[in-house]
């Protein structure tokens, strides 16, 4: 009975608008859908670990994006010149150093204040946020110029539905982002590791009693939150292409949706990040492309406070309630 | 023991004396700001003055911040949207008022003449519709904390820049004739700013062609935002904010309406960066872009009152000032600053919690207590 | 001798826990109450349901004769009845006279624009909260630490520190959960003198929790024994002492005490 209005909507929007507009704007909501899920999922593991939220991920993802222009055109792969291993190549080579990155930002700035009020934590955070993109914009690192990204991918149709070619970069994108994800979920639900997770993320005390090494996991859930940010850098790099200096606006902002959408999903929550993403994405790129294309972000904050302030633990989290 | 009623009855409220007490800082306040406009403005030249009037803005940022940030512990994260908010009301009235009441946006008048009292109400007006902002703002605090609230507080920073930038164009005087205030209100200028504003805040002295006391008004607004937040942290309304702060349930239990406090503080400190706001828009030098007041100027304002300590008003004023100097007197290593902050914001954490003055206002740390000491000893001294 | 805090057939449920179950007490003007029972009995709960802290799913709270469940916590503080906390929630970072004058101003008029404008009945009001609640430290014998901040506080001062401020708000009844816990002998005397001479000054209703069973039975009038959220036991101490339910929730079946443990408080 819910589906009846959304399912009411969609077919007005097919008569109104046509089945090629509404199938090239799905395909572009689940491949944005994708990239937000990458992002989301690197907050949703840390606040479950460590239940706060890490403001210099949307920084790590864009690095990730930087690095991989760096390495693409460091390689001399200019326009379509690239070998076929050149992607994924460039994609390990990436989610490699953004894991390295996340564990030495864990280490040194957030591993002494575990202890601390968590608006500390958070304050931290925004600092590091400022110190990546500042950093970022050194003329010696990726300096203030906006960059095209080389395309590792050759720009073709693979098919074509109903007169949409469906693009190959859009394809990868949903395929890896795809693949990542289930290889995140089997590691969470079906490894030791993620059974430490898991631990740790229920009660870290009595985790570490059981004799969990609190710290390994959360370093570790840094390095696998900040690979999967580089491989949706990576993505969105080969996507989009244009790439801007790190501290502009569009950056935090993509960080902002994904967050939104680990928020929506129910933050700590794995399956809850990719449904929250994917249901951002397609709020925002229907709404861009049937009723405003201006207002695209606030659509996404529009969903945000609704959901927050209806169920404020996401649609898949579970409430918590203070001890008095 | 006597109940406070019973004792508040029996202290005799009331006397000229008292009203006089309560209202000598805000004419010092007058004062000191007539005096800065009339001796520092034309000693120290327009480059300077431009730094003394960014500072006393930022003061009333960082201040007003201070209120919900520092005292009430809320964490917000979008101020700027709120100065967004009262510089654009502000700007419709003067630039879009000004045309249909004399025919240009140009300053008119002179000192507190009639310009300068429409640039007055349109402050008042801007921190007013910021205040309202500042209310819808206020609500989701009622169910979120910490970081939801700080993301909640950032969205709504970024809509009203993607509401400002989707604006139209400002329109030309010409263009006014006929159309009533409310048509007029969506052009705004878009994304290149809402230009041609009459720069009522300028550092120029007295009586040149723009005389209007840019300095007075700004030191005028500092120094009622100052008394203003003082005056709240030392009374029992303050303290019901920082018991919220510190611990929320206990401030409810003692019959703090902690949903109410937690608005309040939400309200009054978007009022001031409505007024905050319109004083930026109208600054000589400025261009009111939704661009400058994006998630940038929130971090800025943040830092000033995480650094200068969370619910030290001084600490605020201090990192204002510092904040706002150090990029000027550091040019050559502007490419460094953001990055100098975000050390700073880190170390601070780790290694001051609280921020360097903490709750306690300058006069009240154990640094300058140890100095004022020295000094009396000094002077006792032969 | 009136009335002054009724609860009738208080029950809460947590998920599907029974956390407490038909609870009911009357505490009349000046009476010295006491609640008692094992880990996870309930008692904090009771405290948390009579404060409006939880709402229960059946029942009701009478102050004064007012139905207040329902009512915010604030709204119930206003009217007369506070509380102290078993994990202390002072506010760490003020100090201590701060503290108390926090909850006196529950007890002004004057709202923020009088604030601001420092109306003579504010500043009237202002002088009268500082009395008060220097009065207030001064009974509790803290006054010496006034300025300090209140995190930095021995462990003792911090509970009387919380009995202080409760007191500033100027309550009918007062609550106090596990006042002595933590405390050495000298101190639990003289928090036992304390507690009576509240009671006597204040014209307060006061009713405690306490593990510390010298204690309750030496000041309490009335008992009431909770065990797994269920009353087992209400009367004078002598009864409730040899009371075989009583001994065998206390010492009987050994495997009871690993059970709801974890939501007492």
């Amino acid at each position: 009975m819910k589906l009846g209005g959304p399912v009411v909507m969609l077919g007005l929007l097919i008569v109104q608008h046509g089945f090629p507009k509404f199938l090239q704007t799905l395909v572009n909501s689940v491949a944005l859908g994708s990239l937000y899920a990458l992002i989301a999922l690197g907050y949703t593991l840390v606040y479950g670990v460590l239940r706060f939220i890490n403001f210099a991920h949307s920084d790590v993802f864009a690095v990730g994006a930087w690095l991989s222009f760096t390495f693409a055109t460091a390689f001399g792969w200019v326009a379509t010149s690239s070998p076929l291993w050149g992607m994924p190549l460039v994609l390990l080579l990436v989610m490699a150093a953004c894991a390295l990155l996340g564990v030495t930002i864990e280490i040194l700035a957030y591993r002494p204040l575990r202890k601390a009020p968590r608006l500390n934590v958070l304050i931290t955070a925004i600092g590091v946020s400022l110190f990546l993109q500042n950093v970022g914009q050194l003329s010696s690192v990726f300096g203030t110029q906006p960059q095209r990204m080389p395309s590792l991918i050759e720009d073709r149709s693979l098919f074509t539905i109903a007169q949409v070619h469906i693009r190959l970069v859009d394809v990868t994108v949903i395929a890896l982002a795809l693949a990542l994800m289930m290889a995140l979920q089997w590691m969470v639900f079906r490894t030791r590791l993620g059974r430490a997770m898991r631990a740790v993320s229920f009660d870290e005390k009595v985790a570490s009693l059981m004799g969990i090494n609190v710290n390994r996991v959360v370093t570790i859930t840094f390095a696998i939150g900040s690979a999967l940010a580089a491989a949706g850098g990576l993505l969105f790099a080969l996507k989009y292409e244009g790439l801007k200096q790190t501290a502009d606006a569009t950056w935090v902002l993509l960080g902002l949706k994904a967050f939104v959408a680990a928020v929506v999903g129910g933050i700590g929550n794995v399956r809850g990040a990719v449904a929250g993403a994917l249901l951002i994405g397609v709020v925002e790129v229907f709404g861009a492309s049937y009723l405003s294309p201006h207002m695209r972000d606030v659509y996404v904050f529009v969903i945000l406070i609704v959901v927050l302030l209806l169920k404020p633990s996401g649609i898949l989290g579970k409430a918590v309630r203070e001890k008095v | 023991m006597k109940t406070i009623s019973e004792r508040t009855r029996a202290l005799h409220p009331g006397g000229l004396g008292s009203a006089l007490r309560s209202a000598w800082p805000v004419v010092a306040g007058v004062v000191v700001a007539l005096v800065l406009q009339s001796v520092l403005a034309p000693a120290v030249g327009p480059f300077a003055a431009k730094m003394v009037l960014d500072i006393g803005i930022a003061i009333v940022l960082a201040v007003s911040l201070n209120i919900v940030n520092g005292f009430a512990g809320q964490f917000s994260i979008g101020h700027a949207g709120f100065m967004m908010v009262g510089g654009y009301a502000a700007a419709i009235v003067t630039y879009y008022g000004s045309i249909k009441l004399w025919g240009s946006p140009e300053p008119h008048g002179g000192f507190l003449g009639s310009g300068d009292l429409l640039f007055l109400f349109a402050c008042v007006l801007g921190g007013c519709v910021a205040a309202l902002a500042g209310l819808v703002v206020g609500l989701p605090s009622l169910r979120l904390r910490g970081d939801y609230l700080a993301i909640v507080t950032l969205g709504f920073g970024e809509i009203m820049r993607v509401l400002a930038q989707r604006s139209k164009d400002v329109l030309y005087p010409e263009d006014v004739a006929g159309k009533s205030m409310w048509e007029v209100s969506d052009n705004l200028g878009g994304a290149l700013g809402f230009s041609g504003l009459p720069s009522y805040v300028s550092p120029t002295p007295w009586n040149e062609d723009t005389g209007h006391a840019g300095i007075f008004f700004v030191y005028l607004i500092v120094a009622i935002v100052l008394i203003s937040a003082y005056r709240l942290k030392l009374s029992s309304k303050g303290r019901a904010l920082l018991a919220v702060r510190e611990n929320e349930i206990a401030a409810e239990a003692m019959g703090i309406n902690t949903s109410r406090v937690k608005v309040a503080a939400f309200v009054m400190a978007a009022f001031f960066a409505g007024v905050g706001g319109a004083l930026f828009a109208h600054e000589f030098g400025n261009t009111l872009t939704p661009r400058e007041l994006g998630f940038q100027k929130s971090i800025d304002i943040v830092i000033m009152v995480v650094l200068g300590g969370m619910g030290s008003i001084s600490g605020a004023v201090v990192a204002a000032a510092a904040l706002t100097l150090m990029p000027e007197l550091f040019r050559e290593f502007a490419e460094y600053r953001m990055i100098i902050y975000a050390l700073a914001l880190i170390l601070v954490m780790i290694l001051r919690p609280q921020g360097l003055f903490g709750i306690k206002e300058l006069w009240e740390t154990t640094a300058w207590r140890r100095i004022r000491a020295r000094i009396v000893r000094g002077k006792e001294a032969p | 001798m009136s009335e002054v805090l009724a609860a009738r057939g208080l029950s809460l449920s947590f998920g599907g826990l029974r956390a407490v179950n038909d609870f009911s007490l009357s505490l009349g003007s000046s009476d010295l109450a006491g609640l008692i029972g094992p880990n996870g009995a309930g008692k904090t709960t009771v405290f948390n349901l009579l404060t409006g802290v939880y709402q229960p799913d059946a029942g009701s709270v009478l102050l004064d004769g007012k139905q207040v469940n329902g009512k915010k916590p604030s709204q119930i503080a206003a009217a007369g009845l506070a509380r102290t906390f078993q994990n202390i929630r002072l506010f760490g970072e003020l100090s201590v006279l701060d503290n108390v004058r926090t909850a006196a101003g529950v007890r002004t008029r004057s709202g923020l624009w009088r604030s601001l404008l420092r109306t003579p009945l504010y500043l009237a009001e202002e002088r009268a909260v500082t009395e008060r609640s220097l009065e207030l430290l001064e009974l509790l014998g803290i006054a010496h630490r006034r300025e300090e901040q209140a995190r930095s506080l021995p462990y003792g001062d911090q509970r009387r520190l919380e009995i202080a401020r409760a007191l500033a708000t100027e309550p009918k009844v007062l609550l106090l959960d596990e006042p002595v816990a933590g405390m050495n002998s000298s101190e639990k005397v003289e928090m036992r003198g304390l507690i009576q001479t509240l009671r006597k000054q204040f014209d307060l209703a006061i009713l405690l929790i306490e593990h510390d069973m010298g204690l309750v039975m030496d000041i309490c009038e009335h008992i009431t024994v909770l065990d797994h959220g269920m009353t087992i036991a209400a009367g004078k101490p002598a009864a409730i002492q040899s009371n075989p339910a009583v001994i065998e929730a206390y010492l009987g079946a050994p495997e009871d005490e690993t059970t709801a443990e974890s939501e007492a408080s």
